[in-house]
């Protein structure tokens, strides 16, 4: 009864097309973002903070930039791992040898110079196509984790080929990398990054690179004949979702890890974030966000709760267990809603307008 | 098919042993520039055989793949922990003290019981769904099976040992050189356990053909791989094809399971190597069995031969990624891969 | 045999040049050259879809472009808007001869068309895709589509409303947001006649825009398709099959038949000539 639009006029076409159009989600969306900058610092512990909250926005970045050129374009991507280490690796080059360098130009730079990787590799999606360019963006992760743990230049010769994060404050005083950095403020920073972030990716996508993306994805042969340039939008949806994912890259390094090897950017990062939008919502930013939520929590839930049944369980059995989990859900989502808990939550909405008079 | 593409198959004996030639060549010329570039003909051309070898069992492995995708146009990313699944419930059954024959037959029926759920359960609800679909779910296989497996049977190493030999032998060797330096002198080193691999491949490869081409399943198999909707229309039961074809590439990854368990121990990294075999489907088409096989000879030597003489100069390990690159390299030039047909797109 | 066809083509060319001066019911005249198609000739590996084809549009008539199934009539729309690239033949288009174009450059140059399959990008709602159809007349750059501000909102409510007029003509306000993929045949068909509309084209290319219709849906397309005509200016060349339509709307007609020119002209030329009825009614020797 108290989801409706009836009697919200809209007198403009502007008003029409806004993010949100009817006027309870604008006041849901305020409340959401009122409790995550009032409340939840306050509530949640140290332990939410560093392995719930913070790993959350940082995958919610890399399934966003995953989303743009999956979701939205249409070009399945594997190599987001390969994608993440370059955004790590070239953020820790750069603010080490430029330590006045200030930490939030480290990480935009590092996500332009793996938008640049990306449009390297994303040259040959002019050619091929569907998994022939997922095999494309295998070379990609492969290449790339190779290099990084192969040269150690990048890890300025380190002897165990693990970069730590220098400390760097966001403002003076409030660190959000290396040792002192505290949790609220590393939660503080990301929220607020990921927040723009995520409204320019939302922005691009209802624009005219966002619907030329679409047009590529849904059908290219006939994108291509109002005019679309497929090499040009297929490159820019490369550099744009390496942009993102190379920030989420060196945000995982930088603000939740602290330090990082090559290795921990292998295929199964991929893939995790790969699910992620898959369980989320492909072509959808909200998406992004509820899959980086459920593929976070899951396992923490399914530690405990097999922790609780049997507390002898062995973590490499609970690992096993997960990986079916997973691949049981991914079989599930795409049979059920290959648009993801994005589609069911606007299904739920939708029911809810009519509610209680579906009729 | 049918008439014998005696014109291709000449370019490609004519091009292959001079393209062989012309990559030692330039070894040799690198070793000559840079003494620390190690070279001789004996051992190129060892390094040239292992690497076929190899090859022989990245084919059987992109086997599996290219007859589904013949079948059902689905690309199966679930190969690999195909390959595992069936690796370690033929050890657990050899543990357990079946013998391994009894093993292998058990096994062969628990992958046909596979195939077919996995036919049941997730690709029927996904029939008309856009390819890109289907294959994200065989990534949900591919998740699903590696757990499963290792839930049941653990994740430890475990032997194969199917009495292969494992020893090398020497083949070629000048016992009696005139020249002390002759590089002949200890011939060439073969692995016997790869040779006997080769073998088998070849064996369950001539069968499959034999099968595809002159039994009635295998018409119908044809024809379902040229037009579903066609194929459906004359009569040809599609899901029992489709059910037919997911088992057959469950055995296909038995045996696969078996060889590369036998080699390298039957653990994880087994599902692993069906990325392997994505390059060698991208060189030999998607569709043909025949591409399979030379795709994976192609990767096997390539990947061999550049592991061995290139890596050192890159700081080695580059067999990760050298087949990737190979294969997105051709890609660049023949999006169709080396022996795929020219696509038209039609409008 | 010979001697009829050799007897027929001075005849045509006089009838035409009869009828252009007629009287007021009669055809409309056109004078100005659009695009011209000289000796065209395609054929993929061995078989020659398209042999030796000319003819020309002219700026503001509805040409139609009829023959049988395989004559190579979408071959010829495919040549025009760059999809194929014929192997001998040129196409003169704007009076400047074209080298060989993609679509997409055939489309800044003011070619639309719509597909024999519907070709709408089902992801996305009705509005989105004739959206899509003013991609090539917005400019406003990265940065301000990041923004999704200044220039660019300005630029989106610009082209929303010119997409709104579209939507009013073709009476489509009800399924404005509706994803493409839950509409009706007919519909689909309208919201991709939309698209090619929302690029302002100065000719038109529909592929059988009426196959697969019932009579009212068929009566509506005539409708529109003459109203664009008519209201906006634009020249449109279609392939059809139904020819009652093709005789009422178009105002020359192009037969093709075996990937050859059969006939050239006005509908009623073009129904009396006898290679075509043979072709349509099959001839016995």
């Amino acid at each position: 009864m108290l989801y409706r639009e009836a009697g919200q006029f809209k007198t403009s076409y502007g008003a029409d097309q806004a993010i949100f159009p009817i006027l309870q989600d604008k006041l849901g969306m305020i409340v959401i973002l009122a409790l995550a900058v009032v409340v939840v610092p306050l509530m949640a512990s140290t332990y939410m903070l560093n392995s719930i909250l913070i790993p959350f926005l940082v995958f919610s970045m890399a399934a966003i930039g995953l989303n743009l050129l999956t979701g939205y374009c249409g070009q399945l991507s594997l190599g987001t791992g390969g994608f993440m280490a370059c955004g790590a690796f070239f953020a820790y080059k750069l603010t080490t040898a430029f330590p006045e360098l200030h930490i939030v130009l480290v990480f935009l730079l590092s996500g332009l110079g793996t938008a640049m990787v990306g449009i390297l590799f994303g040259i040959p999606s002019l050619r091929i196509k569907g998994f022939y360019l997922a095999v494309a963006t295998l070379a990609a992760q492969f290449f790339l984790v190779w290099m990084f743990n192969k040269f150690d230049w990048w890890t300025n010769y380190s002897a165990s080929g693990v970069i730590s994060a220098p400390p760097r404050e966001v403002l003076p005083g409030a660190f959000i990398t290396g040792t002192e950095a505290e949790p609220v403020t590393k939660y503080y920073f990301l929220l607020g990054f990921v927040a723009v972030l995520a409204l320019i990716a939302k922005n691009l996508v209802r624009s005219r690179i966002g619907r030329a993306w679409m047009a590529i994805r849904d059908m290219d042969i006939a994108a291509e004949i109002i005019g679309i340039r497929p090499l040009w939008t297929k490159l820019s949806a490369f550099a744009i979702s390496s942009f993102y994912i190379g920030i989420a890259g060196a945000l995982w390094a930088f603000v939740y890890t602290g330090s990082v090897e090559a290795l921990a950017f292998e295929i199964n990062r991929s893939f995790q974030v790969l699910f992620m939008i898959i369980i989320g919502g492909l072509g959808s930013i909200l998406g992004s966000f509820l899959g980086a939520a459920f593929i976070v929590l899951l396992p923490i839930l399914l530690n405990a709760g097999m922790l609780a049944i049997d507390p002898t369980i062995s973590s490499a059995l609970v690992s096993h267990i997960e990986f079916m989990i997973f691949g049981a859900l991914i079989v599930f989502f795409l049979i059920v809603e290959p648009h993801g808990l994005a589609r069911l939550w606007a299904l739920a909405k939708e029911k809810l307008r009519l509610w209680p008079f579906p009729y | 098919m049918g008439v014998l593409p005696v014109r291709t198959i000449g370019i490609w004996m004519l091009a292959v042993p001079l393209a062989i030639l012309a990559i030692g060549l330039a070894f040799k010329g690198m070793a000559a520039a840079n003494p620390s570039f190690f070279f001789t003909w004996p051992y190129f051309i060892e390094v040239l055989i292992a690497g076929l070898l190899q090859g022989v069992m990245y084919s059987l492995v992109a086997l599996g793949f290219v007859l589904i995708f013949k079948a059902s146009g689905i690309f199966n990313f679930a190969q690999g922990s195909m390959v595992l699944f069936a690796a370690l419930t033929i050890v657990g059954f050899i543990e357990m003290g079946t013998h391994w024959t009894i093993a292998f037959f058990i096994t062969a029926g628990i992958m046909v019981l596979l195939a077919i759920s996995v036919e049941r359960i997730v690709l029927r609800p996904l029939v008309n769904q856009p390819h890109i679909i289907l294959f994200m779910a065989t990534i949900g296989i591919f998740f699903f099976l590696d757990g499963f497996a290792q839930t049941i049977w653990g994740s430890d190493v475990k032997v194969l040992d199917i009495g292969i030999p494992k020893t090398p032998i020497t083949v070629m060797e000048n016992a009696n050189p005139s020249d002390p330096n002759d590089p002949w002198q200890y011939g060439i080193l073969i692995n016997q356990y790869d040779l006997i691999a080769a073998a088998i491949g070849a064996v369950l490869v001539t069968v499959l053909a034999i099968f595809f081409q002159y039994t009635r399943t295998g018409r119908a198999l044809r024809a379902v791989a040229d037009d579903h909707q066609a194929a459906l229309s004359v009569g040809i039961p599609l899901k029992t094809i489709w059910a037919i074809v997911w088992s057959v590439a469950g055995i296909v990854a038995l045996v696969a399971g078996i060889v590369w368990g036998g080699k390298a121990g039957v653990q994880f990294s087994l599902a692993l190597i069906a990325l392997k075999a994505l390059p060698v489907l991208i060189l030999g088409g998607f569709t043909s069995i025949p591409g399979a096989i030379v795709g994976g000879l192609i990767i096997g030597a390539g990947e061999q031969l550049a592991e061995v003489f290139l890596g050192p100069l890159f700081g080695g390990a580059i067999q990760d990624w050298f087949a990737y690159m190979l294969a997105l390299f051709v890609l660049l030039f023949r999006p169709q891969g080396l022996f795929g047909e020219r696509i038209i797109e039609r409008v | 045999m010979n001697d009829v066809s050799v007897d027929q083509a001075p005849m045509t060319s006089e009838l035409s040049t009869d009828q252009s001066g007629g009287p007021v019911t009669g055809p409309r005249l056109f004078n100005e050259v659009l695009l011209e198609v000289n000796n065209v000739s395609l054929s993929f590996g061995g078989v020659k879809a398209l042999s030796d084809i000319s003819f020309d549009i002219k700026k503001g008539e509805v040409r139609a472009i009829i023959g049988p199934n395989g004559a190579g009539k979408s071959s010829m729309l495919n040549c025009i808007n760059g999809f194929y690239h014929p192997q001998e033949g040129t196409i003169t288009y704007k009076g400047k001869e074209r080298r060989q174009m993609r679509p997409h450059e055939a489309a800044k140059t003011g070619i639309a068309r719509t597909f024999q399959n519907i070709a709408l990008f089902r992801g996305m709602s009705t509005l989105d895709n004739i959206m899509t159809g003013r991609l090539l007349k917005m400019k406003s750059n990265l940065f301000w589509q990041a923004l999704y501000w200044g220039p660019n909102l300005k630029e989106e409510n610009e082209h929303r409303e010119k997409v709104e007029h579209i939507i009013d003509f073709l009476e489509i306000q009800d399924i404005r947001k509706t994803p493409v993929g839950r509409l009706p045949y007919g519909l689909q068909k309208r919201v991709e006649l939309g698209r090619a509309l929302a690029m302002e084209p100065e000719l038109l290319l529909l592929d059988e825009p009426m196959a697969g219709m019932n009579v009212e849906e068929k009566e509506d397309m005539c409708r529109f398709v003459l109203d664009v005509n008519d209201q906006f200016g634009t020249t449109i060349a279609l392939i059809e099959h139904d020819m009652g339509v093709v005789m009422d709307i178009s105002d020359r007609v192009v037969v093709l038949d075996y990937g050859r020119k059969l006939a050239d002209g006005t509908p009623d030329e073009v129904r009396s000539n006898q290679d075509v009825i043979d072709a349509y009614l099959g001839v016995s020797h």
